[in-house]
């Protein structure tokens, strides 16, 4: 491989990485807050995508679906969240992720019923639709666009969950929710505040990521296995470990298509494994 | 000693019986294999649409009431094999469907086993090669028909794209589409620079792309099928392929992927197809008011496998006069019918239908005269290989 192709292996894995943390940072945040495995975070992926499908196909503007998208997730994350899993919390994680399964399969159902079960094309916005020249390569100005756009929601995360009191309380009820709530805290608000922004984010992933895929019916759970590996990888609960896990799933699978297109995929879990070797709770996790 | 518990189980487990086992005189059960749920879920539910569109236009098949029964093999093929199994138990001995070669092989081993007859749409060469059997039949043209059909009029219209870069998902048919494909170019003349195989799991391409871009290749050829395709194509055009490199789909389901893809993606990409809505045939026009009818759309691929797998069961049975099997396996046996694609013969030498595969051409979205009319048939070509080339021995 030339060092030009490792380049821009380079650059693609870093956009891939980049959606992928956007996909994942709710589901870290949410266990690490909550300890609750939500199975269903896939399901909002999904629901923002055909969002952005359906936005786009009504008002040809992929801009108004990239609003459209994380909103519909962050309202069904929230109408799940009151109606059904709050009263899971209390729980084993088996039934938790039997009932967020449960879930995820109703979304996913329900959208083949709505729709189709066949793959639908949402354009990349006009203005995004061309090539950027690197030499003699070239690159999808619609992919820089989502690198950029990724890179800036990234910082924003970072500052509320850093700089803000809001940031403050996560983090702390990710410590010990119960000192939070001894503390005068409403923590239901907490965690539907969580569920909403980790809905929101996972809606942001597949608004971007219906123009470079498409939408179909079962683009959830592919989405669902990624956020795990990257969760896992990253570190429970960690924003930082999301991004770095987020940017090296997506590098390796980039790199390795070269390498080794065979083993590409295979090589996201080789990964995983050879970071668990090496650290147990993640790149960024805590004992 | 027998229970009154076990009995009465045994009398209510008769009562709700399906009917497969009670129709019998003047109706005949046919069953279809689909895959309603599991990975290939997307494809199963219109195949079977089209499937069971045909036995209701048709009603009747030698002179008996078509009952259908659909069976859902969750897109695996123990399962299937199991359903079938049950099915040909309570009396079942006609069954059509399976896109699937991994489950279509397997079926089509257990209908002839148990004496019954099986029409199925699977791709693989080795359904009508090496693995064909008295009692099944295909419909469509396989991996050996696509790549020739869509590769040698391709080439024949651009004796210049000598250098070609392959993307192939790693599994039977998938290799299949490649080692025909490299046949092809090695008799051409033509010069394979390089190919990434794919996970099937795979669905980001950005990687392969660029492996191929780098490769410098005058085409770009797809051997692959379903979802995986279209996120190919979609993905290398968004890397701009289409401005030195020509791509070429030598399976692709057409119209309803075009669809999936839009037309400013479709537009000067090559395709192979089956099926084709826009092809002026009689057994299309049927077909064409039926599925109107239902959907007020245009025919697609899957809907017409299905339909074309349940019109020759008919005219098998029709040609028959008898449900009996043997009597239809010799009635289809060099049957000629008016197909979805014209004039179809079934060959009885590896029981493979010889119809058209047509070469498209993605139009401009300024050039298409309907919202359906994504391509332009450049060529329709029988394209098959003799069954002794294919090395069927039927058993």
């Amino acid at each position: 491989m030339s060092g030009q192709v490792l380049v821009f292996q380079l650059l693609n894995g870093i956009g891939i990485g980049m959606i992928y943390f956007l996909l994942s940072v709710g589901l870290s945040m949410i266990f690490g807050l909550m300890r609750f495995v939500n199975f269903a975070h896939g399901a909002l992926y999904l629901v923002a995508a055909y969002t952005a499908y359906v936005v786009s196909v009504l008002t040809g503007s992929m801009l108004w679906a990239l609003l459209f998208g994380p909103l519909v997730a962050a309202a069904l994350a929230v109408v799940a969240e009151r109606l059904l899993l709050r009263h899971t919390y209390a729980m084993a994680h088996e039934a938790q992720i039997l009932i967020t399964f449960a879930v995820a399969l109703i979304v996913q159902e329900s959208v083949i019923l709505l729709f189709d079960p066949l793959a639908k094309n949402v354009p990349v916005p006009d203005f995004l639709g061309g090539i950027v020249f690197l030499g003699p390569f070239v690159y999808p100005a619609y992919r820089l666009a989502v690198v950029a756009v990724s890179a800036l929601v990234a910082l924003l995360l970072w500052v509320a969950l850093e700089r803000t009191r809001f940031g403050a309380i996560l983090r702390a009820g990710s410590e010990s929710a119960e000192m939070v709530g001894l503390l005068g805290i409403n923590v239901q608000r907490v965690f539907l505040a969580a569920f909403a922004l980790g809905g929101a984010l996972a809606g942001l992933a597949g608004a971007l990521a219906a123009p470079l895929r498409g939408v179909e019916p079962f683009m959830g759970l592919e989405a669902l296995g990624i956020a795990f590996v990257v969760v896992v990888v990253g570190g429970i609960g960690s924003f930082t470990g999301a991004l770095l896990g987020g940017l090296l799933i997506g590098v390796v699978q980039s790199v390795m298509s070269s390498l080794w297109p065979e083993g590409a995929r295979l090589m996201i879990y080789g990964a995983m494994a050879l970071v668990l070797l090496v650290r147990p709770t993640g790149l960024m996790g805590r004992a | 000693m027998l229970q009154r518990r076990t009995l009465f189980g045994a009398g209510a487990g008769l009562l709700a019986a399906p009917s497969l086992a009670r129709a019998q005189g003047d109706q005949i059960q046919i069953a279809g294999v689909y895959s309603l749920s599991g990975t290939f879920a997307n494809v199963g539910d219109l195949l079977n649409k089209g499937t069971q569109w045909a036995f209701e236009h048709y009603g009747t098949g030698a002179g008996k009431r078509i009952n259908y029964t659909l069976l859902d093999d969750q897109g695996d093929p123990g399962r299937a094999v199991r359903r079938v199994q049950e099915a040909m138990g309570q009396g079942v001995k006609h069954i059509v469907g399976c896109t699937l070669s991994s489950i279509a092989l397997p079926v089509a081993k257990e209908v002839h086993a148990r004496g019954g007859v099986y029409i199925h749409m699977a791709g693989a060469d080795e359904a009508t090669g090496s693995e064909c059997n008295r009692a099944s039949f295909r419909w469509p043209g396989a991996s050996y028909t696509a790549v020739n059909a869509t590769l040698r009029p391709f080439i024949e219209r651009n004796p210049n794209a000598k250098r070609w870069y392959t993307i192939t998902g790693q599994y039977v048919f998938g290799d299949s589409l490649l080692s025909n494909l490299k046949t092809v170019l090695q008799e051409t003349g033509r010069q394979h620079v390089g190919n990434s195989y794919h996970a099937l799991s795979e669905r980001e391409y950005s990687g392969y792309i660029t492996a191929a871009i780098a490769a410098q290749p005058d085409v770009l050829a797809v051997c692959n099928f379903g979802n995986q395709t279209l996120d190919v194509v979609r993905q290398a055009v968004s890397f701009g392929m289409k401005r030195n490199v020509k791509i070429v789909v030598p399976w692709s389901t057409g119209l309803d992927q075009f669809q999936a893809w839009g037309p400013d993606i479709c537009e000067g990409v090559y395709f192979g197809a089956n099926y084709w809505h826009g092809v002026d045939a009689p057994g299309n026009r049927v077909l064409q008011e039926v599925v109107r009818a239902k959907t007020n759309a245009q025919t697609n691929y899957l809907q017409a496998c299905g339909w074309a797998v349940a019109q020759m069961m008919v005219e098998g049975l029709n040609k028959a006069g008898t449900a009996d099997v043997p009597a239809v396996i010799g009635a289809l046996e060099g049957l000629s019918y008016q197909g979805p694609t014209g004039t179809e013969v079934i060959r009885a030498g590896d029981h493979q239908v010889i119809k058209d595969y047509y070469l498209m051409l993605g139009k401009a979205r300024s050039a298409m005269r309907d919202p359906a009319d994504f391509a332009e048939v450049l060529a329709g070509t029988k394209a098959f290989q003799t069954p002794e080339q294919a090395g069927c021995r039927m058993s």
